[in-house]
């Protein structure tokens, strides 16, 4: 009842600011404490005295722990003593004895001990800290005299509310308020009156609440500050290298790193949530919130967290100005029946006062579960038939739009969804177990059980120490100047991080794993499987399948055309099902700093905990408990980096074993179904699985900025859609093939990675033997070492061969997607890492299109000419030329189809063996059906560009002699830069050879193509001398009959040669690259990397600042520069092409500068790649990029 | 805050039975320069002492420094960033510490310059220097002396500093293998307990000091490259910075590092002298790197460094020395962890007893303990059959830059 009265009161009471919305939120908030109040003493009994009791355990404990020595240091890396795992001496004195398992026996019993007292202890605690507020807290708490500073105003003007609630809500109400200035100041205004009445009211009414709230406000406080100060200065150190040197700039970087804090705060907040742990969530907001320059940092929606979940707790919530906000106030009045129209009609008012309206409310704030609903319901209580609008896209360009159709997957609606469901329960679980293909093989069983069997108990043991650290986690708060990541250790059952640990365990490399990498993997896996089930839990996936459902529409082939895209029609379906909660944007990515943290927790607990017996395969050996992980350092440079490595027996155990499953995340798996298109930056891809759009670096938030900010990215998300919707099958034939050879010993030759079996044998020497000199020691030292080397980069080359084999073994029947994403400057890539169409000879050859298409009139041909490619011969012969070598050996093509294995082998000796030999099985196949041009053919067709990179700087210089020699002239034979280049080189050696120069002698008949290419390709991507050098080292290392030891200076003339040879070709280009390179130093630290994202027109150049003040790396740049804006231009390139094609019906795929389609549509694919590469430099590229440079940053001169 | 006394007491107690290392006391920064008139007659004089006894060879009384500018103007000629030592009366004070004209020593002299140095070292009795040349810069006017000269002098095109490079290729000079120069100069193998058979003079390079120096002392312990040729002894210019680093004591624990540990226990270190910066002649314009931590680098400290004779005696051999580098580089990877948790790693359960054979208590850190003691204790595990079986003998130290020995 008294709660009824308030608001009317209220009117009277002078708040300066904001005073109607006020209002209207402060009876929402004394519903709402009130039953918060009741809810907290309740739990209250036990926990007070916990908290406060472990304050004083820390303080006991304090000196003996020795952690003020290691503290206050940078990042730390290697995982330090947890002194307070075991308590203190006794324990560690035990762990010492070997008596093993009586002193585990003992340190349980005394843990256990320990709790129990913890718990007993309370009684005593309590008298303090009822002592506490009433004795001398005015005040003399720093912590204490904040949160009162509004409450005179309040108690003036409510002197009925029960003091508990008041100081609650005044604590509320000031956070609120005190996110605008004005705010501010009337808060400030009424600081000194505040503490006083607030203390009295507390000490009559709830000493016990208040003697929490006191000890509470004071532990996390300080707490998080801590945690968070050092995470500050930790970042702003890491941002260090990237602070650019203009002014505004700066203001955006050290907006950045507030943004990480900020991100910091806001997952430690949604973790404790969505852990259940409201209670630390709060206490640690205030905490942020009481001390001033924490206060700074938070922003609206850090309260709105906390709202969120109070509305729900207490179906009353409110607060101020930002649309969340009032959704929130709004979705409290939803949820309360007996809400009084008045109060929503206010609310709504001063929203639009605000210059806010309802539609901004649902089209732009994000809801979860049924929040949605209960925002409209309250607004439905008095404009009973509003019906919020939505705004539509801005809409397609144009120039794409012209009355094409696309294409429709060869699918009914039914499979797609039936499809859509394989993969949601593939999601859902997070992780997929399949056969590995080396299971096949004969194995003694007994190694595998022994293994199995560790890993029940390291299972066990792991679980044992999950629960006992995060037990103590729980307690350990005051003085702990670390994150804390005990919200983090809650977001998953116990039992989830135990797997995720075993599991990275077996797939550890023998080698080992640097430290910081496994962590960030590990919590990665964390991070990922906590974005599942947040879906989950927020009802995300049943509003998913509905729209997905609906989606099918527009792929299927049995539904109607259709002429929208899909991001278009994914849009459209979500404004139409708008009820329920949000898709997109929910989730918070944790922060890099959290993901490595949380990681490098679980790794030493790992490292403490998992044992084995040291004779489990050696009975000879003493018996001993030894670690399977061990933390050590290796050295690079005059760096340290943490290790941790697997213990050689436990290696010896993996590898004998030989295990039969294979356990990948559910990302590295193709998807079942097609993807979700993109329809925003931060929306797409999988159906669960968090996904990016763009590749980053870790902890480079700038791109992201940039990312959210562009305006029209449609074409680009489109693009890659189209993609991703190209469905793929196996080439099962091919695949047994190379299964077989994989599971016999491999091949080199043919890129099958040989099994360690084969590998070089470590030699052992007795280093003590007299029999050697120290001469002969050093070089059987030298040769263990290189052996080693030899064995690790020959086991992970099997591994990932392993791998993609199984995955592709794994989906051999299926029909599958590989989604999209890029990178910053415009390249896609496929999502999957192991198994995509981007990986080498091997992989590429078991992909096939799913949907055949019929060869047509010029499709076989075309399949000639594409195995003529893949053979890399006829490199200079027209295409008639090729077509007619490809007849010439047409009894080789049809012997290597028949007998790939047995025959005489034609196809091991080209280029890409085994993508030969799928084109030769298809060409026979086609060759042998009734009518060749009706045959279905599900095999992809190639065409390469040709040196992209440069045919775009020729392009770009009009530079006729450069871009004959790339093939942009019409020309009777293609053109081959790289055989030019070789010719070039060839003439310059033979010239230096009569002149008497001994290495262009030795030189005499190793210039070939091969040996020049990969140079002259990178030089445009600012290949440097020094990386062009090790290129060439690299090719003539591989040419058996080449000298070795005259590599070094043959690779050093033939750099020198190749740069000269392509400066004479390349007379604009060679310009162009030039002025760039002094652009870039002009603009000193500048690196500009020009993200084109296109409509046949530049439409966004987008700048990105680089770091260091100090001292501006400009040759970096200036090498940087050309290269990340030749790849603009070429993934521009693609990206127009691939929209067109589609519009045009074709099936496209690319491979960076290769673009594949079917036999049929190759002519038309060509045309429009043609088509646009002109379109694409009709536009005045240089001239734009001129005038935005010159507007960016030479604004100040004259 | 009682462990912490008694650790600090424990330190100096066990710091009175380990050998310090020795620094002129006398020699503060800016009172120890000898005044130019008594280094004058102090040369004159030793010109004087010499002349008729150990020079017989040569020709010519004194040989000329010459003019102080125009050796200024050679040495900034050069185009990569070096120090020279042009002054006359520095020149003079390092040659008195090297002691030229006893002893049976050939001296080393890295990267001599315009050659003020070496006048010195031979005006000052020196019976055979070799002058050790990268910039070719310098060649021929040294070559010239060398003709002048009957032998006293050698000079090689030659960096000391890049003597073994890693990489492969055919080398060419100043880059060359320690063999062909010992055995060119005819110096051959011998015993490590001989006497001091070169001694090394010259300035270290700064680009990279710490690798420098990490990689002769690996090559010491494996008694490689120029230690294969017995006791090198280096007397070297290093900055005041990597000086203090280098014998830093147990407790520092900034300071106190794997590459300070292997030093202190393969050499006798003794500072010679400290220089201030500006007295030396230096080629490029670049600022100083300014020090970063409190460490004061105001200096160029000469220090010699000789190798103890008594290294290789007690157990340790330059083929397990590997593993004695693998140990202390990863106990002082960290210098505030338990040395018992270290060696638990290597072998379970283990550490206490080595720890109680050692005398030392079971919570020592990894920074409270003195460089003979880590060669005590490393001659321990070796005896011990517990660690036969541990890891820490099969790692091997993966640094591409640094592997050179294998």
């Amino acid at each position: 009842m008294v709660l009824l009265i308030l608001p009317a009161k209220l009117h009277l009471f002078p708040v300066q600011s904001r005073t109607s919305f006020c209002n209207v939120v402060y009876s929402h908030w004394i519903f709402f404490s009130l039953s918060v109040l009741k809810a907290r003493i309740q739990q209250l009994q036990p926990d007070v005295v916990l908290d406060v009791h472990h304050a004083n355990v820390q303080f006991v404990k304090a000196p003996s722990s020795g952690r003020g020595v290691s503290s206050g240091k940078g990042p730390k890396v290697a995982p330090k003593e947890k002194t307070d795992i075991p308590k203190s001496g006794k324990t560690l004195k035990a762990a010492s004895k070997s008596k093993t398992s009586r002193w585990m026996e003992k340190l349980t019993r005394e843990k256990k001990n320990k709790l129990t007292k913890e718990e007993r202890l309370p009684q005593k605690i309590q008298k303090n800290v009822k002592e506490k507020p009433s004795g001398k807290s005015k005040g003399s708490k720093s912590g204490s005299a904040l949160p009162g500073t509004s409450h005179k105003v309040i108690s003036s003007a409510a002197p009925l509310v029960k003091g508990r609630a008041r100081t609650k809500l005044s604590d509320e109400i000031r956070a609120a308020v005190s996110s605008t200035e004005v705010g501010t100041t009337a808060a400030a205004a009424t600081v000194h009156k505040g503490p006083k009445g607030k203390q009295k009211a507390s000490k009559k009414q709830g000493p016990v609440k208040e003697g929490k709230r006191q000890t509470e406000a004071k532990e996390p406080a300080e707490e998080m500050e801590k945690s968070l100060d050092q995470q500050g200065s930790r970042w702003t150190l890491s941002s260090n290298p990237q602070r650019p040197e203009e002014e505004e700039e700066d203001v955006e970087v050290a907006a950045a790193a507030c943004g990480d804090v900020q991100l910091s705060i806001r997952s430690y907040l949604e973790a404790c949530v969505f852990a259940g742990d409201v209670e630390r969530a709060h206490s640690f907001l205030l905490s942020q919130h009481r001390v001033r320059s924490r206060r700074k940092l938070l922003n609206t929606d850090f309260y709105n967290i906390m709202m969120r979940v109070w509305a729900k707790k207490v179906k009353e919530a409110g607060l101020k100005p930002n649309l969340g906000s009032y959704c929130t106030a709004l979705e409290c009045m939803g949820r309360n029946p007996g809400c009084q129209p008045k109060l929503i009609t206010r609310c709504l008012r001063q929203m639009e006062e605000d210059g806010l309206s309802a539609d901004d409310l649902f089209s732009q704030c994000v809801f979860r579960q049924d929040e949605r609903d209960m925002v409209l319901k309250a607004v439905h209580l008095v404009q009973p038939d509003y019906k919020p609008r939505l705004h539509a896209r801005a809409a397609q360009c144009p120039s794409l739009r012209a009355d094409h159709q696309y294409p429709k997957l060869d699918f009914t609606q039914e499979e797609l969804q039936e499809r859509f469901r394989q993969q949601l329960r593939l999601e859902e679980d997070c992780t997929v177990t399949i056969d590995s293909v080396e299971a096949a093989k004969p194995v003694t069983d007994h190694m595998r059980k022994l293994l199995a069997d560790h890993r029940a108990q390291w299972q066990k043991i792991l679980l044992q120490a999950l629960r006992e650290s995060k037990m103590i986690l729980a307690n350990t708060n005051t003085k702990d100047y670390r994150l804390n990541l005990y919200p983090y250790l809650c977001v998953l059952e116990d039992r989830e991080y135990v797997d995720i640990m075993i599991q990275s365990v077996a797939s550890l490399p023998p080698s080992g794993e640097s430290l910081k990498i496994l962590g960030r993997d590990l919590g990665h896996r964390v991070y990922t499987k906590y974005c599942v089930q947040q879906k989950q839990q927020n009802q995300v996936v049943e509003k998913l399948r509905n729209i997905y459902n609906a989606y099918t529409d527009l792929l299927a082939k049995d539904t109607k055309e259709c002429i929208v895209l899909p991001s278009e029609y994914w849009g459209r379906l979500e404004r139409e099902q708008s009820s329920g909660p949000s898709l997109q944007g929910g989730e918070t990515h944790w922060p890099y700093i959290v993901s490595v943290e949380l990681g490098i927790y679980m790794v030493d607990m790992m490292v403490k905990n998992l044992k084995m017996n040291s004779d489990v395969l050696n009975p000879a050996f003493e018996r001993k408990l030894i670690p399977i992980l061990y933390h050590m350092y290796t050295f690079r440079n005059t760096r340290q980096v943490g290790f941790i490595k697997p213990h050689p027996i436990l290696i010896q155990m993996q590898q004998d074993a030989m295990e039969s499953k294979l356990t990948f995340d559910s990302y590295v798996m193709p998807m079942l179904c097609p993807p979700v298109p993109w329809t925003s930056v931060k929306f797409g891809a999988y159906l669960l699985t968090p996904s990016k759009l763009m590749r980053t670096v870790e902890g480079a938030t700038q791109h992201e900025v940039l990312l959210e900010k562009c305006q029209n990215l449609l074409p680009v998300l489109d693009s890659l859609n189209q993609l991703g919707n190209c469905a793929w099958s196996i080439n099962k034939p091919l695949l047994d093939i190379i299964i077989s050879i994989f599971n016999d010993r491999g091949s080199d030759k043919l890129d099958i990675p040989p099994p360690l079996s084969e590998a070089p044998k470590i030699p052992h020497f007795n280093a003590q033997d007299p029999a050697y000199t120290s001469a002969e020691k050093a070089h059987m030292k030298r040769d263990v070492i290189n052996a080693k080397k030899k064995c690790s980069e020959m086991h992970s080359l099997r591994m990932d061969a392993l791998y993609k084999l199984s995955i592709a073994n794994h989906m051999r029947d299926e029909i599958f997607w590989f989604p999209h994403n890029m990178d910053f400057r415009g390249r896609t890539y496929p999502c999957p890492p192991y198994f995509n169409h981007l990986g080498s000879d091997v992989t590429r050859a078991l992909l096939l299109f799913a949907e055949g298409k019929p060869l047509g009139p010029k499709g076989l041909d075309w399949l000639k000419i594409h195995l003529v490619n893949l053979t890399g011969l006829k490199k200079r012969s027209s295409l008639e030329g090729r077509l007619e070598y490809a007849n010439s050996i047409m009894e080789d093509v049809l012997d290597s189809a028949d007998n790939p294995l047995n025959g005489n082998k034609w196809w091991m000796n080209a280029d890409e063996p085994w993508q030969a030999l799928g084109c030769c099985m298809e060409i026979a196949n086609a060759v042998r059906s009734p009518d060749p041009t009706n045959f279905i053919s599900n095999f992809p067709v190639h065409q390469d560009g040709s040196c992209n990179g440069l045919q775009h700087y020729a392009a770009l210089g009009r530079d006729v002699i450069g871009a004959t020699s790339v093939n942009l002239m019409p020309c009777e034979m293609p053109q081959d830069v790289y055989s030019g280049v070789a010719q070039q080189v060839e003439e310059f050696r033979v010239r230096d050879a009569q002149s008497g120069m001994k290495i262009a002698q030795v030189l005499e008949g190793f210039i070939s193509r091969k040996v020049v290419k990969q140079t002259v390709m990178t030089v445009v991507y600012g290949v440097t001398r020094y990386g062009g050098r090790l290129q060439i080292e690299k090719r003539l290392k591989e040419i058996e009959d080449f000298p070795k030891e005259h590599v070094w200076d043959a690779s050093h003339y033939l750099v020198r040669m190749v740069f000269s040879g392509l400066k004479e070709m390349f007379t604009g280009t060679r310009e162009i690259q030039l002025s760039w390179k002094m652009e870039a130093r002009a603009h000193r630290s500048v690196t500009v990397h020009v993200v084109y994202i296109c409509c046949l027109t530049i439409q966004l150049i987008n700048l990105q600042i680089s770091h260091d003040a100090k001292e501006p790396d400009t040759v970096k740049q200036k090498n940087a520069f050309p290269p990340n804006f030749i790849h603009s231009l070429d993934s521009t390139h693609m990206m127009l092409t691939a929209l067109h094609c589609y519009s045009a019906g074709l099936t496209f795929v690319s491979v960076h500068d290769c673009f594949w389609t079917h036999a049929l549509t190759v002519d038309t694919m060509n045309k429009i790649c043609r088509e646009q590469f002109v379109a694409l430099h009709s536009q005045p590229i240089l001239r734009e990029l001129s005038d935005f440079l010159l507007q960016k940053y030479c604004t100040g001169l004259p | 805050m009682s462990t912490q006394i008694w650790r600090g007491a424990d330190l100096m107690m066990r710091s009175a039975c380990c050998r310090t290392i020795r620094s002129p006391s006398s020699e503060q920064p800016g009172a120890e320069r000898t005044s130019p008139s008594s280094a004058l007659t102090h040369r004159n004089l030793s010109a004087v002492a010499v002349q008729g006894q150990s020079r017989p060879l040569c020709r010519y009384d004194s040989l000329d420094l010459g003019e102080v500018e125009e050796n200024v103007r050679r040495a900034l000629a050069c185009k990569k960033i070096r120090h020279f030592i042009v002054n006359p009366d520095l020149a003079e004070l390092v040659t008195q510490h090297l002691r030229p004209e006893n002893g049976r020593s050939v001296i080393f002299e890295c990267n001599p310059g315009p050659g003020v140095l070496t006048r010195t070292l031979l005006n000052a009795g020196a019976q055979r220097v070799v002058a050790l040349e990268g910039d070719k810069l310098f060649l021929r006017d040294l070559q010239e002396l060398e003709g002048r000269l009957d032998g006293q002098l050698e000079v090689v095109h030659c960096d000391y500093f890049k003597l073994d490079p890693i990489g492969v290729g055919n080398l060419r000079p100043p880059v060359m293998y320690t063999d062909k120069l010992f055995t060119d100069l005819g110096i051959s193998e011998a015993s490590w307990t001989d006497d001091i058979p070169v001694k090394v003079v010259g300035i270290l390079p700064l680009r990279n000091e710490r690798g420098t120096l990490l990689k002769m002392v690996y090559a010491l312990f494996e008694r490689q490259s120029v230690y294969r040729y017995g006791r090198v002894e280096l007397n070297l210019f290093i900055s005041e910075k990597e000086y203090l680093k280098l014998v830093s004591r147990p407790g520092e624990m900034m300071q106190y590092r794997a590459f300070s540990v292997l030093w202190q226990m393969a050499c006798d270190i003794e500072l010679l002298h400290k220089e201030p910066w500006e007295s030396f002649v230096k080629s490029s314009k670049q600022r100083m790197p300014s020090s970063k931590n409190q460490l004061p680098n105001e200096h160029l400290c000469l220090v010699r460094l000789r190798p103890r004779a008594d290294l290789f005696s007690g157990g340790l051999t330059p083929t397990n020395a590997s593993t004695l580098l693998m140990m202390v580089k990863q106990c002082l990877a960290k210098r505030k962890v338990k040395l018992i948790d270290r060696l638990n790693l290597w072998s379970p359960d283990s550490g206490s007893k080595l720890l109680s054979e050692m005398g030392m208590l079971e919570d020592i850190l990894t920074g409270h303990v003195y460089p003979e003691e880590y060669l005590r204790l490393f001659q321990l595990i070796d005896k011990s059959q517990e660690f036969t079986q541990s890891w820490l003998y099969e790692e091997i130290l993966e640094n591409p830059q640094r592997e050179g020995w294998g």
